[in-house]
């Protein structure tokens, strides 16, 4: 990904519209009873399409805005969505995606390692109260939405950081040619 | 120089860990500090925006959960229409069972049950688990008059007699057992046969031994002869409805002397029957 200040800046709204996104609309709507969680599916997709620094930096701030916006401790988000990125793009750089199904299914796998990671800070930051079994169906389900709005969240991205994707193939941004050559 | 890049990356990638760490070290405890404050109220007014915006999307979602949850409370509703329908169905049986009831009364009024004869009502408690629909139990037995060789009606007609009694129940061989053989004439020609029945279908009784000089014909009405001799008589009465003839072709009445014959009673679905107990048997 080819940095400049006006990526660096839709960078910055794609992950500010992600954390008021998530706060303001997937937080509060309910689907069998579950909230979907598309922060860590938007951070694999930054990962994927930017690298896995790109991807470590942007999850890293994600979790930090959604930590201040949610007045909970700083740093357990962070560390959390930082790692999903960084994974994200790390297999980013070590492999080519072949197939559309990847990011989906990338997004997928990664949300619930996310959600099991937030498990894991939750734990150690100390949880008395009992936890229920349900929690397993929530990350699932979590998981499974992760992979349908993996799809929208990829195709937007993408098309919001064409200009800096040094991949992108050069003969779909071009015009068509027309019958004169112009 | 990809060295340089990797050694960068992994020395940013430890800084923000790190920084994470410190992060949650020093805020872990606090109600808020000063930069989720700040932050804060540099969002909320878009939060607020974006709130206002988007509720009816979120309305709009909810509504498709809300559905999938009244889609559990239909199956719930459709549970307990179930049992409400077990109990309208058991409301319809006993419907069912007055009409035959009245039918089995009709039967009595109508002068089909010989003079002589106590009707005795008694309900199929057991059928034969065989194809042969040879026997049926009932619920009366003895202690209410019953005997072995009674005849056993039901509001259509005839259905057999009783082969075996105890106490409280009986056992009846039904007119389409291999065993049974019933003495029964043509109405109104009063063409004498002997009415067997047709192994396997209850459905087809065979009117035999017919006199090859008598024509019958499809329709006519079968009854029970009743005859009696000097040592031995039948074990029906007279004139109890049997069934109706529906097939007699010439050629079967003249090489075979028999004609088929459907019973009124449904021998495959029985449930009250009548048992004629005393006669003028003994």
């Amino acid at each position: 990904m080819i940095l400049t200040p006006n990526i660096l800046a839709r960078l910055v709204a794609i992950v500010i519209a992600g954390v008021v996104l998530q706060l303001s609309f997937f937080s509060q709507v309910a689907l069998f009873h579950v909230s979907p969680d598309v922060l860590p599916a938007l951070v694999v997709v930054l990962g994927l399409l930017g690298g896995s620094l790109t991807g470590a930096v942007c999850g890293f701030w994600v979790g930090f805005l959604l930590d201040c916006l949610l007045i909970a401790p700083l740093g357990g988000a962070s560390l959390v969505l930082l790692s999903a990125g960084y994974l994200a793009g790390a297999f980013r750089e070590r492999f080519e995606i072949h197939s559309a199904l990847v990011p989906p299914l990338l997004c997928m796998g990664l949300t619930l390692f996310a959600e099991l990671g937030f498990g894991a800070v939750e734990l150690m930051l100390g949880v008395d109260a009992p936890i229920s079994g349900l929690v397993v169906r929530d990350m699932l389900l979590k998981s499974i939405f992760a992979f349908f709005a993996g799809w929208a969240i990829y195709a937007g991205v993408r098309r919001a950081l064409r200009p800096a994707l040094v991949e992108e193939p050069m003969a779909r941004r071009g015009r068509r040619p027309t019958a004169l050559g112009a | 120089m990809y060295r340089k890049q990797v050694r960068r990356r992994r020395a940013v990638l430890a800084l923000l860990i790190v920084g994470s760490f410190i992060l949650l070290t020093a805020t872990y405890g606090q109600g808020s500090n000063g930069v989720q404050r700040g932050v804060s109220t540099i969002f909320s007014p878009l939060q607020d925006v974006a709130d206002r915006a988007l509720k009816p999307a979120r309305d709009l979602v909810n509504w498709f959960d809300e559905t999938f949850d009244a889609k559990g409370e239909n199956e719930r509703l459709h549970d307990e229409l179930q049992v409400a329908r077990k109990q309208a169905v058991g409301a319809k049986t006993a419907l069912a069972e007055n009409a035959q009831l009245r039918k089995l009364v009709g039967l009595d009024k109508s002068g089909a049950i010989p003079s002589g004869y106590e009707p005795v009502t008694g309900r199929v408690i057991a059928r034969s688990p065989t194809v042969w629909f040879a026997d049926v139990t009932i619920d009366v037995g003895s202690g209410e008059g019953v005997e072995v060789d009674d005849p056993v009606v039901n509001g259509d007609g005839l259905v057999g007699k009783v082969a075996a009694v105890t106490g409280g129940s009986a056992r009846v061989t039904l007119i389409a057992d291999h065993s049974s053989a019933v003495s029964a004439k043509i109405v109104p020609s009063g063409t004498q046969g002997v009415m067997k029945p047709s192994v396997g279908d209850p459905e087809d009784l065979i009117l035999d031994f017919l006199d090859s000089e008598k024509r019958v014909g499809k329709g006519q009405s079968v009854v029970t002869s009743g005859w009696r001799g000097e040592v031995v008589e039948s074990d029906y009465p007279p004139n109890l409805p049997i069934g109706e003839v529906v097939e007699a072709s010439l050629k079967q009445q003249e090489a075979q002397q028999q004609v088929h014959v459907r019973p009124y009673a449904d021998l495959r679905d029985l449930d009250l029957v009548q048992i004629l107990t005393g006669g003028s048997r003994g």
